[in-house]
């Protein structure tokens, strides 16, 4: 709860409780303001909760933070996080020997880390000279060089093209694989939560609505959605009888061609469906049953959450 | 957790900075010669003959040096800061297992060495204008020098605990700077409770070094005491003041604000 005189208090993280066993890597998932930076800045002792605790490797960050906080590292708001006026070596020196690491006996895999992201043929140009991307990569290489079994990245793609976002990913996926970090890690990016994380958060209005592994969440919504192609229109009737069966039915027109989304409650409802759609007279293209993406699972969740 | 460690990587960075921003480095000590030589012209100018006699030239040299320490003391750590939660960075310093504390000690012991560099050239500097050789025994003049600015860096962690709660407090260094001359013209030999007031004594005793030659160890014992007692005693509350707005700027979520 954040206090400000004269101010409402704002109560921006309630009531979490959450668990991340070692070598984990979590997704931390949300709408803006739900409270998914709060949630990781007060981890990292940067916010002082009103109530509750928080430990880190066993230790309790607001008694024992030197300890606990030399168990972790972070990126937080992206690119902002470095000295721009530093070349990229430069700022990885620095925070290592920030967390007490002499850089000088870590130069491999410090060249290592700059090396796979892509950064060391400009490794000594100012970080300011580097584009967003880049600048994004010695963030995360400075966090990541500071070989802490506990990692947070706090919107690791934000501001990236497609292409340097799924660089990112590809370099993060390959590093959590090797190193067996615990990374949590969050992201209006669901791409990057599904590219890396097995188990995923959803937080709004700073309360966890789900806590599930992706492959679960996913898997809830997995044998149910259809999409149907027919080669051409469905009568009004029909189109109503449908949605007596199924739910959340979508109709899309390409041409004499129609697409139709829906959900059913149970596998077998589908005969009902092309019943009605054979007696319409229209002509099935294709059936395929549709794998929701995290994207979608998401937005479930959080529109159920936003019902409850 | 290796603080030695820590301290390299500060002062390191404060080094590679300073290179790198280099024109701002000599910009900054021109401008420091310059006002010495303002000050220097407007005291002969109204002065007379009789100025550079009794030892007020020796004194306005001390006294400058002394309030350039001071100055920087002060100053730098809550630029440092206000920039650091401008640029993102403060954050990442609180991340470090030796404590935010450590860290900015760190950067004031960093800038600290470096001053005394750059403090020693402006010396020579006045030196050679005022034509006055001073005592340079630096066995003497570095601790009383590091006891009489520890004051001053008090003054530096309030400013600087400020700066992460308000964020903007520069104009509160215009006030500062002119209370700081207050103290360093306090004629602590005629009021001895003005001996209580930061740089005040200190500033007493490295002039007696500088102009009269005396040693560290000639110095009255007492006097040397209370300076250590002062120095510490602003430097401490100093810092138990950082500490208290640190720990407003995280219960208000600040410490990444600017």
């Amino acid at each position: 709860m954040f206090t400000r005189r004269g101010k409402p208090p704002v109560t921006a993280v309630d009531d979490v409780s959450l668990t991340v066993g070692p070598g984990e890597v979590v997704g931390l998932l949300g709408p803006n303001g739900a409270g998914k930076t709060t949630l990781i800045k007060c981890a990292l002792g940067l916010i002082r909760p009103t109530a509750g605790s928080v430990l880190i490797s066993g230790w309790d960050v607001s008694t024992s933070y030197g300890r606990a906080v030399s168990n972790a590292a972070a990126v937080l708001e992206g690119a902002r996080n470095i000295y721009w006026r530093l070349t990229p070596r430069e700022n990885v020196r620095f925070f290592m020997g920030l967390h007490g690491l002499d850089p000088g006996r870590h130069a491999a895999y410090v060249e290592e880390l700059l090396e796979r992201l892509g950064l060391r043929q400009r490794a000594d140009e100012p970080v300011l000279n580097l584009s967003t991307g880049m600048k994004q990569k010695v963030a995360v290489v400075t966090a990541l060089a500071k070989q802490t079994p506990l990692v947070f990245l706090d919107e690791p793609t934000l501001g990236l093209d497609v292409e340097t976002s799924l660089e990112l990913r590809a370099v993060l996926r390959e590093l959590v694989r090797e190193t067996g970090r615990t990374i949590v890690v969050s992201s209006h990016d669901m791409g990057v939560v599904e590219d890396i994380a097995e188990r995923v958060v959803i937080i709004k209005g700073g309360r966890i609505l789900a806590d599930s592994r992706v492959r679960d969440l996913l898997g809830l919504f997995a044998t149910r959605a259809y999409r149907l192609v027919l080669s051409n229109g469905l009568g009004a009737e029909q189109a109503s009888r449908l949605g007596t069966v199924a739910r959340d039915v979508a109709f899309r027109t390409h041409g004499r061609r129609t697409e139709v989304e829906f959900i059913l409650p149970s596998a077998d409802k589908l005969y009902e469906v092309i019943d009605a759609v054979r007696e319409a007279g229209a002509v099935i293209e294709s059936i395929t049953e549709k794998e929701p993406d995290l994207e979608e699972a998401y937005l479930r969740v959080v529109r159920d959450g936003e019902k409850a | 957790m290796k603080r030695w460690v820590v301290f390299k990587a500060v002062f390191f960075r404060t080094i590679v900075e300073m290179r790198r921003y280099a024109f701002n480095t000599v910009a900054g000590l021109v401008t420091m010669y310059l006002i010495f030589l303002l000050l220097f012209l407007g005291a002969k100018f109204v002065g007379g003959p009789t100025f550079a006699t009794g030892g007020s030239l020796e004194g306005l040299v001390v006294g400058y040096l002394v309030w350039l320490l001071a100055l920087i003391a002060y100053q730098d750590l809550a630029w440092q800061i206000a920039s650091e939660a401008e640029i993102g960075t403060l954050e990442q310093l609180y991340l470090s297992p030796a404590g935010v504390a450590w860290v900015n000690g760190c950067y004031l012991l960093a800038r600290f060495l470096v001053t005394l560099l750059t403090g020693g050239l402006i010396l020579v500097l006045m030196m050679l204008t005022t034509s006055r050789l001073l005592h340079l025994d630096l066995v003497s003049l570095i601790p009383l020098t590091a006891l009489t600015v520890a004051s001053a860096y008090g003054f530096g962690f309030v400013m600087g605990g400020l700066a992460l709660v308000f964020k903007r407090i520069q104009q509160t260094f215009q006030i500062l700077q002119f209370v700081f001359v207050a103290f360093l013209i306090a004629p602590v030999g005629r009021y001895a409770w003005l001996k209580y007031m930061p740089l005040a004594l200190g500033n007493e005793l490295i002039r007696r070094v500088m102009v009269d030659g005396v040693r560290l160890w000639r110095l009255p014992p007492g006097d040397l005491g209370l300076a250590t007692l002062v120095g510490l005693g602003y430097f401490l509350a100093g810092l138990g003041a950082f500490g208290w707005c640190l720990r407003v700027a995280r219960d208000r979520g600040m410490l990444g604000q600017y």
